[in-house]
């Protein structure tokens, strides 16, 4: 039996400090911006995005979202190039499905919530942030994106920005990402580009309700038969500087090369779950936290040819696992490296692409549901016809471990210049305990539109 | 005897002024050199429309704006799609760099994924971004290749009016032959400012491929520019017309427009 703890969310001193920090940073930026802007000209620019799609699943026979989303942009250009970009964003799902009722959203810091309206509907500000071009130096400060790493379809280095499971992986990354409150600069020494960034944003994943259709259920174990498990409140960080996110990303094209080397000092954005026996030995606690850890990574490509070569590195330091065993809480530690390693080969309207993916616990531990080395691989295969009208493009991802994976066949087509029409398959594949097999009754047929003024 | 020698002077006249007017037209070679010689500036910053219409006649519009530095002899070209919005923000990036032997480097940003993409430059002969202009075209910037291709310069034609060398080309080997996409082609060049006016194309296997139509070239900022091109696809009755906007040779462009971290974060 679950039971979960009713909890309530308040904004926190450390939400309403940070906010003002925010706000009031950004305020002096945007004035300096306003003030340069006087003798200078101000463009305005606005667009808007209208996405629409409804999914079928197979399984049950019934419609799995039905959702329509607005995408209003303004873009507020000076003439020294620097720039304020908000992006707002109206989300409609008409059958509650994917995330019912209002979601609590306790993963979520009080500055960076969504305003839901009835069941069904949801604004977000998606992003708002001030771009400062000052010469030697570039600054963003505010809500925005903040994109590491060279793969597709599997994150490594994509960790700064946490990420929305509503649909699991299926989501376009640039919608399932979460922005986050940050600043990041960039400034160039010698031909190398420096990039720091700083978020004290404590926004984590958004994972779904037990009985929600993307619910990841391969994450929890099942507790022993007989005894109840009892889920208390997440232990969230709570120091505004002390526990804000930090990292580097030093990147450069030499004789051909790309690279860069990253750092990042950050919360897992996935809680650790710590399991404990009640004093009565009749039920399993499980108290969730947030960890720290520390990553280190590189990016690397080059084109050969018709064909590029990319890679991504990234090696975790003190990665928690939940342990097959009750020991430690049910935890255990071990450094994790993940790798990846991908060919992208273009010849007319074809595109190949080939990603090998690795991960190695580099400790001889026991984790839950994983195996110490495990290898994904992933095939993109596109060609686009009529002058570039019809795109059809097919994406295959696999784990070679457990022999789980999805496909997701697409075909999307420029009706006119402004309207682009979607057709598409996710279909899961393999035994039901498995990261990608445990949605395989979520496989779904979906059709849409993308219109944009 | 007397007109004997009447008809010798003819002919010889017939023949001296053929042997004049071919010493007129300039070698082919040397025309191609010439197109490379003119004055386009170090920056430029345009608006670049481009319209794709289909044989059904639908016509689908891609504004962009492009911008372009000479640094020395290596040329960085970057564009930003503006329209429509659902892909506002994709940009493209090339290194053109001035050995023929080595290949571009290329950047492709995608904002749906806000990832930059590296993109093999070596297919010089693929279409650019659906348009029926090829990657190497669009390099060339009307201007023609000097180390494709063998020239034969056929005669002088006006073209609008206006006079234009035409030479054949034909690639230098069959590997050229099969990365520019090419077997065959013909340019009408002006004889003042050596720009191409027209050209014709045939595929690999000797069909008649594209037509190229130039107009609207007039001077901006003292520079001749050009406006307007229209090319037709006669094998899939595709067109293409793109449209220069708003050129300007006088605003800087610091050297910080044309890297990734520029791609990344727009104009």
């Amino acid at each position: 039996m679950i039971i979960l703890q009713k909890r309530h969310w308040l904004m926190d001193y450390r939400d309403i400090y940070f906010s003002k920090l925010n706000a009031m940073c950004f305020l002096m930026l945007f004035t300096n911006g306003l003030l340069c802007a006087q003798n200078n000209k101000v463009k305005l620019e606005s667009s808007l995005v209208v996405a629409s799609e409804v999914s079928y699943e197979f399984k049950s026979d019934t419609f799995q979202k039905t959702e329509l989303i607005l995408k209003p942009e303004f873009v507020l250009k000076f003439k020294n190039r620097s720039k304020v970009v908000l992006k707002s964003q109206v989300y409609s799902e008409f059958q509650d499905n994917l995330e019912t009722g209002q979601p609590t959203e306790l993963m979520v810091s009080g500055f960076s919530k969504r305003i839901f309206i009835g069941d069904r509907t949801n604004l977000e500000l998606r992003e708002l942030y001030y771009y400062a071009n000052l010469k030697k130096i570039k600054v963003s400060i505010g809500k925005q994106q903040i994109v590491w790493g060279e793969t597709d379809g599997l994150k490594l280095l994509d960790v700064v920005n946490p990420q929305n499971f509503r649909e699991f992986i299926l989501d376009d990354f640039e919608d399932s990402r979460i922005p986050l409150w940050s600043l990041k600069t960039d400034f160039k020494i010698s031909d190398f580009n420096i990039q720091l960034v700083w978020i004290p944003d404590n926004t984590y994943h958004i994972t779904q309700d037990f009985n929600a259709p993307f619910f990841t259920k391969n994450m929890f174990k099942t507790p022993p038969e007989g005894m109840s498990m009892q889920v208390n409140q997440t232990k969230r960080s709570t120091k505004f500087v002390k526990d804000s996110d930090i990292g580097f990303k030093l990147s450069g094209f030499k004789k051909g090369w790309d690279f860069s080397l990253n750092y990042l000092y950050y919360y897992d954005d996935l809680p650790v779950f710590y399991s404990n026996f009640n004093d009565q030995a009749t039920a399993i606690e499980i108290s969730p936290a947030y960890e720290r850890q520390h990553l280190i990574g590189g990016t690397f490509n080059k084109v050969f040819g018709s064909t590029t070569f990319r890679g991504e590195l990234v090696y975790i330091f003190d990665q928690n696992f939940t342990s097959v065993k009750i020991i430690n809480q049910g935890i255990v530690q071990a450094d994790l490296y993940k790798s990846a390693f991908g060919l992208d080969v273009i010849k007319g309207e074809y595109i190949i692409s080939v990603q090998l993916f690795n991960e190695w616990v580099t400790k001889r531990i026991s984790p839950y549901n994983r195996d110490l080395f495990e290898t994904n691989g992933s095939l993109l295969a596109s060609k686009e016809f009529m002058n570039d009208n019809l795109k059809a493009e097919m994406l295959w991802v696999h784990s070679f471990n457990h022999n789980d994976g999805y496909v997701i066949p697409q075909l999307s087509y420029w009706l006119t210049t402004n309207t682009q029409l979607l057709l598409n398959s996710h279909i899961f594949y393999g035994e039901e305990n498995l990261l990608f097999g445990q949605f395989k009754n979520r496989s779904r047929v979906s059709m849409g539109f993308k219109w944009s003024i | 005897m007397k007109s004997i020698l009447l008809v010798l002077a003819v002919v010889f006249a017939v023949n001296s002024s053929s042997i004049f007017a071919q010493q007129k037209l300039m070698d082919g070679q040397r025309i191609a050199e010439k197109t490379h010689e003119r004055n386009e500036g170090v920056t430029l910053k345009r608006n670049l429309i481009m319209e794709l219409k289909d044989k059904r006649g639908k016509t689908r519009v891609r504004k962009t704006i492009a911008l372009r530095k000479y640094f020395g002899k290596e040329k960085r070209l970057l564009i930003f799609y503006e329209t429509p919005s659902s892909v506002k923000g994709t940009g493209f990036l090339t290194f053109d760099y001035p050995e023929a032997s080595k290949d571009d480097d290329q950047w492709l940003y995608l904002p749906a994924l806000r990832k930059t993409r590296r993109i093999s430059a070596a297919n010089r002969g693929d279409y650019f971004l659906g348009t029926d202009l090829t990657y190497e075209d669009i390099k060339l910037e009307t201007k023609i290749s000097k180390e494709d291709y063998n020239y034969t310069t056929i005669r002088i034609e006006k073209i609008d009016n206006h006079e234009c060398y035409l030479i054949e080309a034909t690639p230098k080997n069959i590997a050229t032959k099969k990365e520019l996409g090419y077997s065959k082609a013909k340019f009408w060049v002006d004889s003042k400012l050596w720009m191409i006016r027209k050209s014709e194309s045939w595929d690999i296997a000797g069909n008649s491929l594209k037509t190229v139509k130039i107009s609207d070239i007039r001077k901006v900022q003292n520079i001749w520019t050009i406006h307007h091109i229209l090319v037709t696809n006669h094998k899939t009755k595709h067109e293409t017309v793109f449209k220069f906007e708003n050129n300007d040779y006088q605003t800087e462009l610091s050297d910080d427009y044309f890297t990734e971290e520029a791609l990344v974060n727009g104009l």
